[in-house]
């Protein structure tokens, strides 16, 4: 009982072509509850980290060897690692590194390739080509290893570098994706108008092309963001990221790996707050790039 | 007339839209005798893709409900399974499509595509079947056949890829031939050619066809009768003879009207339809072509006129007012 | 055809250009004179005069770099000071483990997503699809090295399965199907990431190829369902799946990097964090480039596979 035939098969595109009258009565397009709940977590996490030295934690550093390896309790909420430290005051501090380095590099990349890729579509020529053209071939070098590379090399590391490290290395992918979306809107008849009309560079980028090419974007930023805390946490894994004893996700997951077969709640609760960020992160990309209805974009 | 190869009886299509059910074809029956060519004639919108496509059971899968009946060669397609209808397709009824720049693979080689019908529906060996496809190629007139087989769809002009379509439909020797639009996406100089061929492969390969249509011009010579579609319904069918001059359908008259014809003087202006087709999901009860009629009565707004026979045998027409016999011969 | 090929490996030879560059500059990221901070501040004079000689410290940087490329082209990638091993020597040891995951994952990720698209697409938004479009929703969001430690946690932790946990690699000369075991995990975790992108990119190619009118024309022909997905709807499908593939590549070796760390596989990856932790400068730079140059070279050879695949697009 299996079938090719969706609602929109050919025979009814030919259709909604010969009755080109047939109105299709537009869809109210709703986000969902779901997308709120994403929304909601993904606060919750902002919050903790932004105020988890106010918040009534328990001091993330401290080591209380009288307190090890315990299950979750009431009075350690995800229990403790094998220095007999906080792991609900590790994960909460840990969201710090993530989202630092995920919202830092994000506006590097887009601070940069945004800009450049709005003007190469919009001026096109010469300096569009050359830019384009400059930008494929660093598009072709493979941006994870080039940012282990270099993390490798320029030490010591520190929150700043990293977050410059993937920042520079993120700009290609920015400007091609900010670069197709301007070009799709410039080349509408209403900026093509605008342009006769004799409006500014300035007016026509800040006024015309920018409110339209937003909602790209923005749910592109918010993809690039759980990529980068991917790749954040996959440095921390390979010790490439911040330093113990400062926790993050990544080099939470790193130290449980020792003592998995002994306490594996260790792991687990680092992975599920990792999991559930990155799963609200991409389901919010998602939803607002179908809401916007963009197709061009993938990262 | 001899056995009827098709028979259409009362078949209905409805699709559910997001707009609600919109009935593209309602209650058609006709048939067709072996070794005969029908017309199907309207304006884009009258259903008359969506009616061949029915009738060889091609509709989409879902969101469609086909009721009535129709017999190709005592087989009956409405209700049967994609499995049932398989063994149909290709070897009793084959489809020639609209657009040859759409409808070939663009990724397949055109030998392959033929190639494939032959090998799967009729078992033949590789070389036969390359044999085999090449001998259609050449039937269906595409130049030096050996090597346009290994060809792409995309090396060759619209004329001869609709020539590939016209061959892969043969290809299992079917014995009804729809031809939905066939010239449509052609040049006028390689219509005729597309169109004098299929008139000659019928003929020597003993084949009916359905020739649907826009263009009258495409179905005057080359058909035994036409049926006249509005709306979805047929509103006049008869011999060609008749349906060209004893119309008594004004929307016939009008289209017959409005296509352009050789033996007009220079410079004629072509009348056209007032209006556009009809809404098929916001259809009144009454005629779908009253609000474009000037002969339309309270009557035809609010009762909608079946098929009734016309004086001459197998003419008929669904209209409250007629245009009256035999004054049609001087319009036309 | 031609021009189409001439003008990629120029590209081509663009970016290994500036991949080499970018390789090469690497050694003076590091902070301080490049010969202390390689050999440690306790190396003797005659080591840190070897080294000088071997990077050509004293000459201008344009020269260290044509020194340095003439050797790199005749396979010579230097002597680790650490190891006191041919850099070279050890990538050719390293590399086979990395491509064997890479293939044993493909091949994973494949044959798992070509079917699963397809009947995700034979009926879009059915129970099915749905399913299927949820949990790779989900995959999408584990990184791999969440995988992996799940997977160490409950497979060869729990259950036990032999071969499969840190420090047990074994090698394929000593004991083939104890490789297999061994890279098991790795490979699987690797073809999940995989999975996930091919699965979704496929299926949405091949529900919007279904709709093309030659797939109605490959129906009136009495072809088989099975007929028409894989010889009519799936070669048109898979342009935007060889290109994933390709660009996938880049992000499986460093993917494959995590993994190998964790199970302390001798590969590239497991190869590249131990000498980032010792400081062993000339065999980062060595697996650095290899890596890089490798990635490019395999997203240059899917571009001729697409070509392939569709001879519209070398035509456009």
């Amino acid at each position: 009982m299996s079938s090719f035939g969706s609602p929109s098969d050919s025979l009814e595109q030919a259709l909604i072509e010969e009755y080109s009258i047939v109105e299709r009565p537009e869809k109210k397009k709703k986000l969902g509850l779901l997308f709120w709940i994403c929304v909601g977590w993904i606060g919750l996490n902002v919050i903790g980290a932004v105020f988890a030295s106010v918040l009534p934690l328990q001091n993330p550093l401290y080591e209380n060897f009288s307190a090890i390896n315990l299950g979750p309790s009431l009075h350690h909420l995800f229990g403790t690692d094998d220095l007999g430290r906080d792991i609900f005051a590790r994960v909460t501090y840990g969201a710090r590194v993530s989202i630092a380095v995920g919202t830092g590099a994000m506006v590097i990349g887009f601070g940069i390739g945004a800009p450049l890729g709005m003007l190469a579509a919009h001026r096109r020529g010469r300096f569009d080509a050359i830019l384009t053209t400059v930008m494929y071939v660093l598009l072709a070098f493979p941006a994870i290893i080039a940012t282990i590379a270099v993390l490798s090399f320029w030490t010591p590391r520190s929150l700043l570098k990293i977050i410059l490290v993937i920042g520079i290395a993120s700009v290609p992918l920015v400007y091609r994706v900010i670069r197709t979306a301007t070009l799709n809107v410039a080349t509408k008849d209403y900026i093509i108008a605008a342009k006769v009309q004799g409006a500014t560079d300035r007016r026509i980028l800040m006024k015309e092309l920018l409110p339209n090419i937003a909602p790209v974007g923005i749910s592109f930023l918010l993809i690039g963001v759980a990529t980068v805390v991917t790749l954040e946490g996959a440095l921390a894994f390979l010790g490439l990221s911040v330093n113990p004893p400062t926790p993050s996700w990544g080099n939470m997951i790193n130290e449980a790996r020792t003592v998995l077969a002994m306490n594996p709640w260790l792991v687990l609760f680092p992975s599920a707050a990792l999991c559930f960020f990155l799963l609200c992160l991409n389901f919010i990309g998602d939803r607002l790039r179908s809401h916007f209805d963009v197709t061009e974009v993938k990262l | 007339m001899s056995e009827k190869l098709l028979v259409v009886k009362d078949l209905s299509t409805t699709f559910a839209t997001a707009g609600g059910p919109l009935p593209a074809v309602g209650g058609v029956s006709f048939d067709l005798g072996e070794n005969e060519t029908i017309g199907i004639v309207g304006e884009s919108g009258s259903g008359k893709t969506v009616l061949s496509r029915t009738i060889m059971g091609l509709q989409p899968r879902t969101n469609v409900t086909v009721t009535g009946s129709a017999q190709i060669d005592g087989f009956e397609v409405v209700g049967a399974s994609e499995n049932e209808k398989r063994k149909i397709w290709g070897t009793e009824v084959a489809m020639i499509f609209q657009d040859p720049m759409t409808s070939l693979n663009p990724v397949m080689r055109i030998g392959k595509q033929i190639d494939e019908s032959l090998r799967v529906r009729l078992g033949m060996s590789k070389a036969d079947a390359k044999a085999r496809a090449i001998e259609l190629l050449e039937l269906v007139g595409i130049p030096s056949p050996t090597e346009r087989y290994s060809a792409y769809p995309g090396q060759l002009s619209g004329g001869m890829r609709q020539r590939v379509v016209i061959a892969i439909a043969l290809a299992c020797s079917p014995k009804l031939l729809m031809a939905d639009e066939p010239t449509t996406g052609l040049d006028v100089t390689i219509q005729a050619q597309i169109l004098n061929l299929l008139d000659e492969l019928r003929g020597r390969l003993k084949m009916s066809v359905i020739l649907v249509t826009h263009d009258l011009g495409v179905v005057a010579t080359r058909t035994s009768r036409i049926i006249v579609m509005y709306a979805g319904r047929i509103v006049e069918t008869g011999t060609t003879r008749d349906v060209f001059y004893h119309h008594r359908m004004p929307y016939t008259r009008a289209l017959l009207e409005s296509s352009p014809k050789v033996s007009n003087h220079s410079h004629t202006r072509l009348i056209t339809i007032p209006g556009r087709p009809p809404n098929l999901l916001k259809l009144s009860d009454g005629c779908s072509f009253a609000p474009r009629c000037k002969f339309a009565t309270d009557q035809c707004h609010l009762v909608r006129p079946e098929l009734q026979p016309s004086v001459e045998p197998g003419h008929s027409f669904a209209c409250w007012n007629p245009l009256p016999v035999n004054q049609n011969e001087a319009t036309t | 055809m031609l021009r189409y090929v001439a003008k990629r490996l120029v590209l081509l030879f663009g970016i290994v250009f500036v991949i080499s560059v970018g390789s090469f500059y690497l050694i003076h990221l590091l902070p301080g004179n490049p010969a202390t901070v390689i050999l440690g501040f306790g190396a003797s004079p005659e080591a840190k005069a070897a080294l000088y000689r071997q990077l050509g410290l004293a000459h201008p940087i344009y020269l260290q770099y044509f020194t340095w490329i003439s050797n790199v082209v005749r396979g010579n990638l230097g002597t680790s000071f650490i190891s006191q091993t041919s850099v070279a020597g050890t990538i050719r040891a390293a590399l086979p483990i990395d491509l064997e995951i890479i293939v044993l994952s493909q091949i994973l990720a494949f044959a798992t997503a070509i079917p699963a698209a397809m009947r995700s697409a034979k009926r879009p938004d059915g129970p099915v699809d749905r399913l299927l479009g949820a949990s790779s929703f989900t995959l999408l969001s584990i990184p791999p090295f969440i995988i992996i430690v799940l997977m160490v946690l409950f497979i060869s932790i729990k259950l036990g399965v032999p071969h499969t946990g840190p420090s047990s690699y074994v090698s394929f000369a000593s004991d083939p199907l104890g490789n297999l075991a061994s890279l098991s995990l790795p490979s699987i975790t690797l073809a999940i990431g995989s999975f996930v992108v091919y699965y979704r990119i496929l299926r949405s190619d091949l529900i919007s190829t279904l709709q093309e009118e030659f797939i109605t024309m490959a129906r009136s022909k009495g072809l088989s369902q099975r007929r028409i997905m894989w010889s009519h709807a799936f070669r048109p499908s898979s342009v935007a799946l060889l290109g994933a593939a390709g660009v996938n590549i880049g992000g499986l070796l460093a993917a494959g990097f995590v993994v190998q760390y964790l199970l302390a596989i001798p590969g590239l990856g497991y190869t590249l964090i131990t000498a980032i932790n010792m400081s062993d400068f000339l065999l980062v730079q060595g697996i650095v480039l290899t890596v890089s140059v490798g990635v490019v070279v395999i997203n240059f050879l899917f571009d001729f596979i697409i070509n392939m695949v569709d001879p519209r697009i070398s035509r456009e």
